[in-house]
């Protein structure tokens, strides 16, 4: 029994989510009626059975990986493991529970990590500092960002965590796929000698066919999302961004997207919109704030704010040949890693996300474009002034800029970033 | 030493050796970064210059077009060149150093290069360097710097660059290298050669002229410093480590608070001259070139390389007998910041007095800056 909790407790943060996860679920049951944010409703329900899972798994003494939101979770299902997503953790805790990450910010902070780099990493960070974490092994593609670089080396160097980063170069060519194809295969045989496992890589080429499924489902909701008023309601962005780490490589991110996909459709037939009235429709293209879960839920109702999507929301990548060799699997992989959020757009000039951006706009007839200029991504610091140029010159529409810390209300509060919108939103109408 | 006329051309952007260079109808290149190979651009007759912000305060017109999460000295640069101080230059090389300075290469194209008035057809070129140091990375670079090779031929004048070029080119910045190590064994001395602040200047003098000038001039400082007695002085010395550092206010700042910095871990100062260009038979020049550029002693962007930064570090605090350590970042600086993060713990346990600080590029800020530093110093017993 002993032995079972000390297990268990290498992932103390996982249970501390279970139990968030779990009474939030509760309390919607609870409260909401039955057709109330169906897409928290779904995804809390299966966040809450892929988080039991993984306790119980940690309890057998699998290994603990640690891995970085662009190198995506299916890849390691070729491993019998707990995966841990450094950033998701730091962010679903935000979510879900107030002050939720703030303690492990200040704990690594006080420690000497910098006060502009990202809270994505620094709560999991503070929470190893802590040892709330004990990770096995970690791996990072070297992307998207600097933060990236910069704080993992505190895991291998302070807390002596073997930590294996596949290169990721800039520029994504032909070349760029090929070289980090084979880094992706160097890394997973490397982890694999970390935890003593062979790669099973059949067990990766089932993993990536289930999300070459999703693409599809999600490229649908993506479609539906063009039709006035949007069918899909706020809340899914969240909860589609914890669904592509927590579920992913796993039936129950088919079943989310099956389910949300069904019940948009049904709105769209009826031409219904999930809070009433939509009077404005607004495009993220980069975080929405993760320390404020309900403020979707808020824009849908209070203001007829139709979020389209965010960042997480409208990167999808093609599929993967898993038809032929391991190598051309590999090709696909380095791809699809490729054209993960923000990896995407860290790893081009940014041409063509203002392009894409201008399209967008164009396509799902948006009215404005709300840039979350996040503290941690240095990477898009040079953008939002020409986005915002390029908007208002090639389709007429304004941008709302604001300085946040996505997972910290303690850079701008909820009710700085709500009057903001607010005041905004005045503008439009 | 200030007032000598080599280290004067490190207090503005322009010097007298860049317009002799021009007079020449000879092309001058800007770079932000160590990583881009300068011995390949001087072999295609292309003048490198290290893009610097020195003296420049006003960062309003970068501010426009650069968020305020963003590093001062990157912004001071972009504010600088959209005032026209880098119209001179006839190329843009640009690599993935850090987040900040690689967006340059789009701000530069839409802002720069293309503001009203300005009618010359500036080429660019980007680089992508690997964030590990690895054998599969260096074949990587490598092959970067072969196409960028093919690059710059295509872009200025279509001339091959010969394996001579190289080599001449290798030997004229190995040889500046070797006097700038020289003058660095004068630096940390028992009674030090010259201060921090005079090693700064040279640094960005030889960064801002063609290096077979340079090397001149640095023969010429070499022979005038073993004439002259060292510094005898009770200042702590001090080795300053972190993110960029191009001007003298900073380090004069430090140097009147009681310390002599007779070392230091910058881009613009030791980590430039520590290694040279090996030439080794039937290796081709240019991946020699590539092979230093690649493994030499790196900076914080290599994310797996941070032990042999601490390896280097400790060993210079004992060769360059140094009392203590100032760890400095910009603000907004991820990668210095975090690197200073583990080296203040690691250096904080072999009981090296260690003073954590972080500033904005530009001088401000002074008086909570030198009281700290004051402090530090005081405290080093
Ligand atoms: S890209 Fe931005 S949000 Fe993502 S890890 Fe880097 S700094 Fe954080
Ligand atoms: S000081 Fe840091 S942020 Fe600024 S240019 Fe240098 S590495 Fe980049």
């Amino acid at each position: 029994m002993a032995k079972r909790v000390e297990l268990e407790n290498r992932i103390i943060p996982y249970k501390m989510l279970y139990e968030a996860v779990k009474s939030t679920s509760g309390l919607i049951e609870g409260i909401l009626p039955d057709k109330g944010i169906p897409s928290l409703r779904i995804g809390l329900k299966h966040l809450k059975s892929v988080m039991e899972e993984y306790i119980q798994k940690a309890r057998e003494g699998l290994p603990i990986i640690g891995h970085h939101f662009s190198f995506p979770t299916e890849y390691l299902s070729c491993f019998d493991c707990v995966p841990v997503c450094i950033e998701a953790v730091s962010y679903l805790l935000a979510a879900l529970l107030p002050h939720g990450s703030e303690k492990y910010y200040d704990l690594i902070t006080n420690w000497g990590h910098p006060f502009h780099t990202c809270t994505s990493q620094k709560g999991t960070m503070g929470m190893t500092l802590d040892d709330l974490f004990k990770f096995d092994a970690i791996i990072t593609p070297t992307a998207p960002c600097d933060n990236t670089y910069a704080s993992y080396p505190f895991f291998s160097y302070h807390k002596k965590i073997p930590l294996i980063a596949p290169d990721l170069p800039f520029l994504k060519e032909e070349k760029s796929y090929h070289y980090h194809g084979e880094q992706i295969k160097l890394g997973l045989e490397a982890l694999g000698k970390v935890i003593n496992q062979e790669p099973d890589y059949s067990k990766l080429r089932e993993a990536i066919e289930l999300e070459n499924q999703v693409t599809k489902l999600q490229l649908e909701i993506f479609e539906l999302k063009k039709v006035k008023p949007c069918p899909v309601e706020n809340m899914f962005n969240a909860m589609s961004a914890a669904a592509a780490i927590y579920l992913s490589g796993r039936t129950e991110k088919a079943s989310f997207y099956n389910d949300m996909l069904e019940i948009s459709k049904k709105r769209y037939k009826n031409k219904e919109h999930h809070a009433g009235e939509e009077k404005i429709r607004s495009i993220w293209p980069y975080m929405i704030i993760f320390f404020d879960l309900e403020l979707g839920e808020w824009l849908d109702r209070h203001l007829g704010m139709s979020i389209l999507f965010d960042i997480f929301n409208y990167n999808f990548a093609e599929p993967i040949n898993t038809k032929s060799d391991l190598d051309t699997m590999l090709y696909g992989m380095a791809r699809r890693s490729m054209e993960a959020p923000m990896v995407k757009q860290s790893a081009e000039f940014y041409y063509s996300f203002i392009d894409e951006c201008v399209q967008l706009a164009k396509d799902y007839s948006a009215d404005c474009f709300i840039f979350t200029s996040h503290i941690g991504c240095k990477q898009f610091g040079s953008v939002p002034q020409i986005l915002r140029e390029a908007l208002r010159d090639e389709v007429g529409i304004p941008m709302l800029l604001i300085d946040v810390d996505v997972g910290d209300a303690r850079f701008a509060s909820e009710k700085i970033i709500r009057d903001k919108i607010k005041m905004f939103s005045q503008t439009l109408m | 030493m200030y007032k000598d006329p080599f280290l004067t051309a490190s207090n503005s952007i322009k010097n007298h050796y860049i317009e002799d260079w021009q007079k020449d109808n000879k092309k001058i290149v800007g770079h932000y970064c160590t990583y881009i190979p300068e011995e390949l651009l001087y072999a295609a007759n292309l003048l490198p210059f290290r893009i610097r912000a020195t003296g420049h305060e006003d960062t309003d017109l970068g501010d426009i077009y650069m968020v305020r999460f963003t590093c001062s000295f990157v912004r001071a640069t972009l504010d600088m060149a959209l005032r026209g101080f880098y119209d001179f230059l006839d190329g843009l090389f640009i690599c993935n150093s850090c987040d900040h300075s690689r967006r340059m290469f789009e701000l530069f194209d839409l802002k720069v290069f293309k503001r009203e008035g300005f009618n010359k057809k500036v080429p660019r070129f980007y680089i992508a360097i690997p964030h590990i140091v690895t054998k599969e990375g260096f074949e990587w670079y490598k092959r970067e710097i072969e196409e960028l090779k093919e690059e710059i031929e295509k872009n200025y004048n279509n001339k091959k660059i010969t394996d001579e070029d190289l080599l001449n080119s290798i030997n004229i910045y190995n040889k500046n290298r070797s006097l700038l190590r020289e003058i660095h064994k004068l630096r940390i001395q028992d009674a030090p050669k010259i201060t921090g602040t005079e090693a700064l200047q040279i640094s960005m003098a030889n960064s801002s002229v063609p290096k077979d000038i340079a090397n001149q001039e640095l023969e010429r400082i070499l022979n005038l410093l073993k004439e002259i007695e060292g510094l005898k002085t009770d200042a702590k010395r001090v080795m300053l480590v972190g993110s960029e550092v191009d001007d003298i206010n900073f380090t004069k700042l430090i140097e009147n608070s009681g310390a002599n910095i007779v070392s230091d871990f910058l881009c613009f100062g030791i980590r430039n001259f520590l290694d040279d260009v090996k030439l080794e038979d039937g290796k081709n020049p240019l991946e020699m070139i590539s092979r230093r550029h690649y493994y030499r002693i790196s900076c914080p962007r290599m994310m797996d390389d941070h032990q042999r930064r601490l390896d280097f570090i400790k060993d210079e605090i004992k060769r360059a007998k140094i009392d203590g350590v100032i760890l400095q970042r910009i603000n907004n600086c991820d990668l210095a910041g975090c690197d200073n993060m583990l080296f203040s713990h690691e250096l904080k346990d072999l009981e090296i007095p260690v003073l954590n600080i972080d500033r904005e590029f530009f001088q401000a800020d002074t008086t909570r800056l030198q009281t700290r530093i004051e402090a530090f110093i005081e405290m080093i017993s």
